[in-house]
């Protein structure tokens, strides 16, 4: 039986605190597909995942509407394509990215990710080609999603690799320019990449896991806000205290993460694999990670103070979702994603959030420089060196960061972008000293592995 | 096993449950349960008790009436095997049904309604009617038992309809989500 409050503390948080289940991610192993014949690739292809997708969506409602939890997106992750069709030329990717395309078109999933290399100490013949076709492939496909690990904490920094990333974004922006650059939307380049995060642009399947798997993608940001809101609300606390409430919710959502994808893996027959729990925040009033710093205090996202509260926030989720489930997994942490945040994408605009506290705040969250809108004259070069900063920030740290950076033709700092859908809305952020030559970046060659690497 | 439910109603007040524990203690009777609630100012409680074999019903009934006397508890004694029906067992699952939304005249018996019309069987009802914005005063949770043979999705589909035309807001929900949300 359960109390009153219980009741409903559970609906509000579903009802006005925008709880939902944000992914449920379905991971296929493509290795038992290799072939050398691409007809015969795609063939094989389609057939094992729509083998084990074809109810993916139909069960993901089913249980969502039992519990009455929104099982937002539902979405599927690959083995690197770059390794599964290592043999293919970029053209014959460009087609691997259309089957994709039309495989989730077929099984009515929001996003297939997995169109991936792994080249953080060098590229082979699959990685280039996937590189090369990497514009294409997203500039002509709506589901598809690509990511490239250019750098981890064992390998050092692949800085041929973030030297072609940064060309194919310019390209992939250029061939979407009447949609802001979208393509690049659906593009991330990491260091430290992990094998079963559920979120995307990132999402693709390890080498190392199970040939088919769930993975949950749990959110919550309105529910971490109002919980703060609550309690101050009883009179003051002490940071430890409130980082205490965030960690007692994160608990109680990652619970709620956690029910739901075991019974959707066992509804499906396929193993559970982990629940994230990642405060990802959609273009929506009160389900913004910008307004949990004004709950703590803060007038925006951006002013001294935020990275310390944001080092809060992201260890008092780690902790809480570690406390939830033995499984927890992927990112799990906070998300910063500039367009996708109403309240983050005002402060960018109104001068509160600069790249620079950008890229130091993502030395203490779970990704990186996220969905950041650039001016389209931005440089490959310089685009290059704020990959690198960034890739750095991972390596040196032994965490995850990314990009996820569109260079908008056509548009300067403080212009307007559309995305639309979860992808959101912003301004063109400026970019300090782009014009400058970047020679640093052109060296090639690989950054060392830091020193606490060699831990064997 | 000589097992009896004792249903005593009175006007709360401190110390009915210790005039009525004591009675049973006095006549050996081992408390396996006991689940009381007071709404207003009325007093509800339930034991089950198991009693000595050769205690019967009548006497433990008589004893309770006199120890008890002047008291104003109003006590019914039943014996477990004069119950009618089998206890609620086998497979099936709980739901919450709840509603949010000003009173109405008949609500309860509307929603009831068509919960027992689909054999399904309310094992806990709470409704709270206050008026004001705060939900937490206008509000009815059910939770009931579903078996599986039962259509759940007409049920459901039906308790939807209901709450729309009655202008609620209604949620139907598995039981293991608000176990995964309070039950840490």
């Amino acid at each position: 039986m359960f109390e009153d409050h219980e009741i409903i503390t559970t609906i509000e948080m579903v009802k006005n605190e925008h709880l939902d289940v944000r992914a449920v991610t379905l991971g296929v192993s493509l290795f038992d597909c290799i072939s050398h014949d691409l007809d015969r690739f795609k063939k094989n292809i389609r057939a094992k995942i729509i083998g084990h997708a074809s109810e993916l969506k139909s069960v993901c409602d089913q249980v969502g509407d039992k519990y009455g939890i929104q099982v937002v997106n539902k979405r599927i992750s690959i083995s690197p394509v770059a390794l599964v069709g290592a043999a293919f030329s970029p053209d014959q990717m460009v087609e691997i990215a259309h089957e994709l395309n039309d495989i989730a078109k077929t099984v009515d999933i929001d996003f297939i990710g997995g169109f991936s290399a792994l080249v953080e100490k060098g590229m082979a013949a699959g990685d280039k080609a996937l590189i090369a076709a990497l514009p294409r492939a997203l500039a002509e496909t709506q589901r598809v999603c690509a990511s490239v690990n250019v750098a981890t904490t064992k390998a050092g920094i692949n800085m041929d690799a973030v030297l072609l990333m940064a060309k194919a974004i310019k390209q992939a922006a250029a061939l979407t320019a009447d949609a802001d650059g979208l393509a690049c939307a659906k593009l991330c380049v990491f260091a430290n990449i992990p094998e079963d995060m559920p979120f995307m642009a990132g999402a693709f399947l390890g080498v190392g896991v199970a040939d088919a798997v769930i993975n949950v993608g749990v959110s919550g940001p309105g529910v971490v806000k109002r919980a703060i809101e609550r309690n101050l609300e009883n009179g003051p606390l002490t940071l430890g205290a409130i980082a205490e409430v965030i960690k007692r919710t994160a608990c109680k959502v990652t619970r709620v993460g956690e029910l739901i994808g075991r019974e959707v893996a066992a509804n499906l027959g396929i193993r559970f694999g982990v629940v994230d729990l990642s405060l990802a925040p959609t273009p929506t009033v009160g389900d913004s990670i910008g307004e949990i710093f004004q709950a703590l205090g803060l007038s925006h996202i951006g002013v001294p103070g935020s990275t310390a509260a944001l080092a809060m926030l992201n260890d008092a989720v780690k902790k809480g979702g570690a406390f939830a489930s033995s499984h927890v997994g992927g990112l799990s942490g906070a998300f910063i994603p500039v367009s996708e945040d109403l309240n983050i994408a005002h402060a960018a605009h109104q001068g509160f959030l600069s790249l620079e506290k950008l890229e130091a705040l993502t030395s203490v969250c779970s990704v990186g420089l996220d969905m950041v809108p650039v001016p389209g004259d931005i440089t490959e070069e310089t685009l290059a060196g704020i990959i690198a900063d960034e890739m750095a920030i991972g390596m040196i740290n032994a965490k995850t960061t990314a990009t996820r950076i569109i260079p908008v033709p056509g548009k300067k700092a403080g212009d307007s972008v559309y995305f639309g859908g979860l992808l959101g809305e912003a301004r063109v952020m400026a970019v300090p000293h782009m014009e400058q030559t970047n020679a640093f970046v052109r060296h090639g060659g690989r950054i060392p592995a830091p020193i606490h690497s060699l831990k064997n | 096993m000589n097992r009896f439910i004792i249903t005593v109603l009175a006007k709360d007040r401190p110390g009915i449950i210790a005039l009525v524990t004591k009675v049973l203690y006095e006549l050996e009777c081992n408390l396996e349960n006991v689940n009381q609630m007071i709404l207003q100012d009325q007093f509800a409680g339930l034991f089950l008790v198991d009693a000595p074999a050769d205690l019967t019903r009548d006497r433990l009934h008589a004893d309770l009436d006199v120890q008890t006397q002047n008291s104003g508890l109003v006590i019914h004694v039943t014996s477990l095997d004069e119950k009618n029906g089998a206890p609620m067992g086998g497979t099936g699952d709980i739901f919450l049904i709840t509603t949010i939304g000003p009173d109405q005249k008949g609500l309860v018996a509307r929603f009831s309604a068509i919960i027992a019309r689909y054999h399904a069987n309310i094992i806990n009802l709470k409704a709270v009617f206050k008026g004001g914005p705060d939900p937490r005063n206008n509000v009815m949770s059910y939770q009931i038992w579903v078996t599986p043979d039962l259509d759940t999705a007409a049920m459901f589909g039906d308790l939807r309809q209901k709450a729309e035309e009655l202008g609620l807001d209604i949620r139907i929900q598995h039981k293991n989500i608000f176990d995964a949300i309070n039950k840490i």
